[in-house]
């Protein structure tokens, strides 16, 4: 008989520990975070710029997204063209990401490359040339795409969420990547002068993540950044806008819109609280994965979505707490009807030993199954850079992890999830759905015109 | 170079195994020889949605169960639906193989007790609102439609999209859902692969438990329709899409030799001159001179008849759509003078893109899964690798001068309706 009827019990663990960082330091002051001798061939490089977009004056929204865009645009020495080719030549992968905290810039390659690819990363860090011409174009395609998310409805809703919950003077009340007015405004000399005051290599860090020795790298890490020289300034924090403080409805007409795309939360977290575990195995039952109460009640039982996720984002300053989903136009009401209940809910009585046991079970379980590639575990690094953590930080991980009990999740939720503060944000058809949001009684409706929809 | 052992079960199952323990990270993937081109007319997204009836228990797990046993211990799990196949799939820690394999037999031997018309029902709902989600509430969400409808004659199985339409997944039954099942869903219609850190004679023994003794089912049917087609469209086809999109886009397609032929290398290399990274002739000429803010090329490995060499670029608020497309069509056209420069530099950049892939156990299984559907062997990714290297200029211009011209093109273009 095959046993059938139950699952199957577990085999024995295999061991697993993150593989060890070395954490060292350039004499510019340039920390250096190295994981070697990784199987596989290849080699991950990053740059790790703490200037992200939290860093940039009021007004010119996107200017550190579109400065780290800039940096593929060519160097002192190579063009843009000449740059490409050199990296693709030896089959390089290669670009800039930018986001709150950071601006990172990397370059993935078969380790045998390794010594050709530094120089030209560092080339791209230290003096990217941000000719007129190349930065116009890369200033069109931000432009383009701030004009797609005002019609894209999924981009308008987390843009115009941001907005009532942030208040256009919070840091996080504006799109990441900026809007048309504030891009409008940017030249290569704004590039040019927040690349001068804010990558410098006391507020930067390399990381190499591969099948490398570690003596090998920390002399090519040495000759491409160990004579950069910069005093830069230390980066601005988040602050405060006057977003909506109360519970608060607002719908953002889209004309011929089929679903209502939906955001409900408030402003969240800081990743420097305590309980940062309690409150991630807590979202997992929230929203954060399939079988959680939202995505069985909203998809499994009502059918009202394709799926629907909570999520608190991790960022240096409190980002947006945003349960997200669409879904058909006439469920709209019954919908948020959902979320707010299942909000409540947890709340007031907390989550099962159940769901935190499988929770806390997933997250420690998981951890081992994404430090598969040379760029995952670069990502990971890279993260303790941004949020001051120590090289070691993940070998400690997973018992954090399963540190956290049911009684720890139910205060993080009492702590962190405000019910009297949830705005709902909808993006449809306003004159179907308003009213139906009106019913619920959860909070004043506001009706805001045409966004760029199809009208 | 990936060291795979090949069984065949007597139920006709195909077991592929590639052992690494490496990282302790543990594959299970599943593909079943179906997809949309095996739907009948007025059953359009019916292979999709039976996909999503796969999560919705068999006679041991409950609805959801899958889900909810594999996140509990620490794994993630899907499924995808497409032109050729449905596959499915597990990566788990390694100690919890034997709970993979256990879910995975359970739906291929005994998902039909398990199936209630609520089930269907609550699932028929999802699957509208991923469609809605993801097309019809999405700017240039219909491209695909359009594409595939111009570029295939209707009696051929790529003639439909794989979301179907939304009257074909209105009128869905149980009984569709019983006869899909007992067709396709047999253990000789899939292949089973298991990818990372485990021990094969173990794994071997557990495969033989859990699948063994599900029944062989009937050789599927041929496919609906007819798919052989010329490569050749005789002219260039169109469809204009005036409407609310941001931006202007054209979808630029060929009709070509499909993956299962020698001429999908030269597909390959072509596409990656033309389209992969910054060097590449569709940024270097097209994208750096500001003619498209974007633009990127493919080949998809479809097998059936031809397969489709697809171009898509999106221009300026401001760009003219006819610029946009000349700007495309201009190298698509004169890609029969690709140098060997380019040729090689598409070569190790696929090798290097390839061994990224790679990386992760999720992948392999799926690729091994595919090579062994397509080709009978999934051994045959090794070869590929080797064979992708010896890809000549010659070869790459002979194909794209034979491929890539007007009288064998599909074009989809958007244009912002006028600003009012």
């Amino acid at each position: 008989m095959t046993g059938r009827n139950s699952p199957p019990q577990a085999g024995p663990i295999r061991p697993y520990e993150f593989p060890p960082v070395l954490d060292d330091s350039l004499d510019n002051g340039m920390k250096l975070r190295i994981v070697h001798n990784l199987p596989g061939r290849l080699v991950t490089a990053m740059v790790v710029l703490r200037a992200g977009e939290t860093g940039v004056p009021r007004g010119q929204g996107g200017l550190a997204v579109l400065t780290g865009d800039a940096l593929e645009g060519g160097t002192a020495r190579l063009s843009s063209r000449e740059l490409a080719a050199r990296l693709e030549d030896i089959g390089a992968s290669f670009g800039a990401t930018t986001g709150w905290d950071y601006t990172t810039v990397s370059v993935s390659c078969l380790v045998e490359h390794l010594g050709r690819a530094m120089p030209l990363l560092a080339g791209m860090v230290r003096s990217p040339a941000f000719a007129p011409s190349e930065f116009r174009r890369y200033r069109a395609q931000r432009l383009a795409t701030a004009t797609h998310r005002r019609m894209d409805p999924g981009s308008l809703a987390a843009d115009s969420f941001v907005r009532f919950v942030f208040g256009e003077e919070g840091t996080y009340g504006r799109p990441l990547g900026g809007t048309e007015a504030s891009l409008g405004a940017l030249g290569p000399a704004c590039a040019r002068d927040f690349a001068m005051s804010r990558y410098g290599p006391g507020q930067a860090a390399l990381v190499v993540a591969g099948d490398v020795e570690s003596r090998e790298a920390l002399e090519l890490a040495d000759q491409a950044f160990g004579d950069w020289d910069r005093e830069v300034e230390t980066p601005p924090e988040a602050v405060d806008g006057d977003g909506e403080r109360g519970r608060s409805v607002h719908v953002v007409h889209r004309g011929g819109s089929v679903q209502s795309e939906i955001r409900v939360g408030h402003v969240g977290v800081s990743r420097f609280i305590d309980d940062f575990f309690p409150l991630t195995t807590l979202n997992l039952v929230l929203g954060g994965s399939f079988g959680s109460r939202l995505n069985l009640n909203l998809r499994e039982r009502h059918g009202f979505t394709y799926g629907v996720r909570s999520s608190f984002a991790t960022r240096r300053g409190a980002g947006p707490f945003a349960v997200s989903t669409s879904v058909e136009s006439a469920v709209t009401g019954a919908a948020v009807r959902e979320i707010f209940s299942e909000i409540v809910t947890l709340v007031e009585q907390g989550p099962a030993e159940e769901e935190i046991a499988a929770a806390t079970s997933y997250l420690a379980g998981v951890f081992p199954l994404r430090m598969e590639t040379t760029g995952q575990i670069a990502s990971r690094v890279a993260a303790t850079v941004v949020f001051d953590l120590p090289a070691d930080y993940y070998h400690g991980y997973r018992d954090r992890v399963r540190a956290v009990t049911r009684d720890k999740a139910a205060e993080a939720a009492q702590r962190h999830i405000r019910p009297d503060e949830l705005c709902a944000v909808v993006v449809g058809e306003a004159g179907e759905v308003a009213p139906a949001l009106e019913a619920l009684g959860i909070g004043p409706v506001t009706v805001h015109s045409d966004e760029g929809g199809p009208g | 170079m990936i060291d795979v052992e090949e069984y065949t079960l007597d139920n006709g199952l195909r077991v592929v195994m590639a052992a690494d323990n490496r990282a302790p990270v543990t594959a299970v993937n599943l593909w079943y020889g179906v997809g949309s081109r095996n739907e009948e007319a007025g059953r359009t997204g019916f292979a999709h949605l039976f996909e999503h009836m796969m999560f919705q228990g068999s006679a041991h797990v409950p609805k959801n169960g899958h889900f909810k046993h594999i996140e509990s211990v620490g794994g993630s799990a899907n499924a995808t639906t497409w032109f050729d196949r449905t596959n499915y799939f597990e990566t788990v820690p390694p100690h919890h193989l034997d709970l993979a394999l256990w879910l995975e037999s359970d739906r291929m031997g005994w998902m039909l007790p398990a199936m209630t018309s609520e089930k269907l029902e609550n699932q028929r709902q999802v699957v509208m609102n991923e469609r809605r989600e993801r097309y019809d509430n999405q700017p240039y969400g219909d491209w695909d439609e359009r594409l595939q409808s111009l570029l295939f004659p209707e009696t051929h199985p790529y003639h439909h999209t794989v979301i179907g339409s939304l009257e074909d997944i209105a009128a869905a039954t149980l009984g569709d859902v019983s006869d899909f099942f007992a067709t396709y869903y047999v253990p000789n219609n899939a292949v089973l692969s298991i990818c990372g850190d485990f021990d094969p004679v173990h794994a071997l023994g557990r495969v033989d438990r859990y699948f063994g003794e599900i029944a062989r089912g009937d050789v599927p049917p041929p496919l609906p329709g007819d798919d052989r087609v010329a490569f050749e469209t005789g002219e260039t086809l169109r469809s204009d899409a005036p409407g609310p999109v941001p931006l202007p886009r054209v979808y630029v397609a060929a009709r070509v030799p499909p993956f299962t032929t020698d001429l999908y290398y030269p597909a390959e290399a072509a596409a990656s001159c033309l389209g992969t990274g910054r060097s590449s002739r569709l940024y270097d000429r097209v994208v750096r001179r500001r003619a498209a803010k974007s633009a990127s090329c493919h080949v998809l490995p479809l097998t059936s008849g031809a397969t489709i060499f697809l171009t898509v670029a999106t221009g300026y608020p401001d760009s003219d759509v006819d610029e946009l497309e000349a700007a495309v069509a201009r190298e698509l056209d004169q890609a029969a003078d690709i140098t060997e420069d380019e040729v090689s530099r598409a070569v190790i950049g696929e090798e290097t893109r390839m061994l990224r892939a790679l990386q992760q156990v999720e992948t392999r299984a799926d690729l091994l899964s595919m090579y062994a559907t397509h080709f009978g062997s999934a051994n045959r990714l090794n070869e590929d690798l080797r064979r992708m290297r010896r890809v000549t200029p010659e070869e790459v211009r002979a194909w794209a001068g034979r491929y890539l011209h007007p009288e064998n093109r599909a074009v989809v273009r958007y244009m912002p309706a006028a600003a009012s």
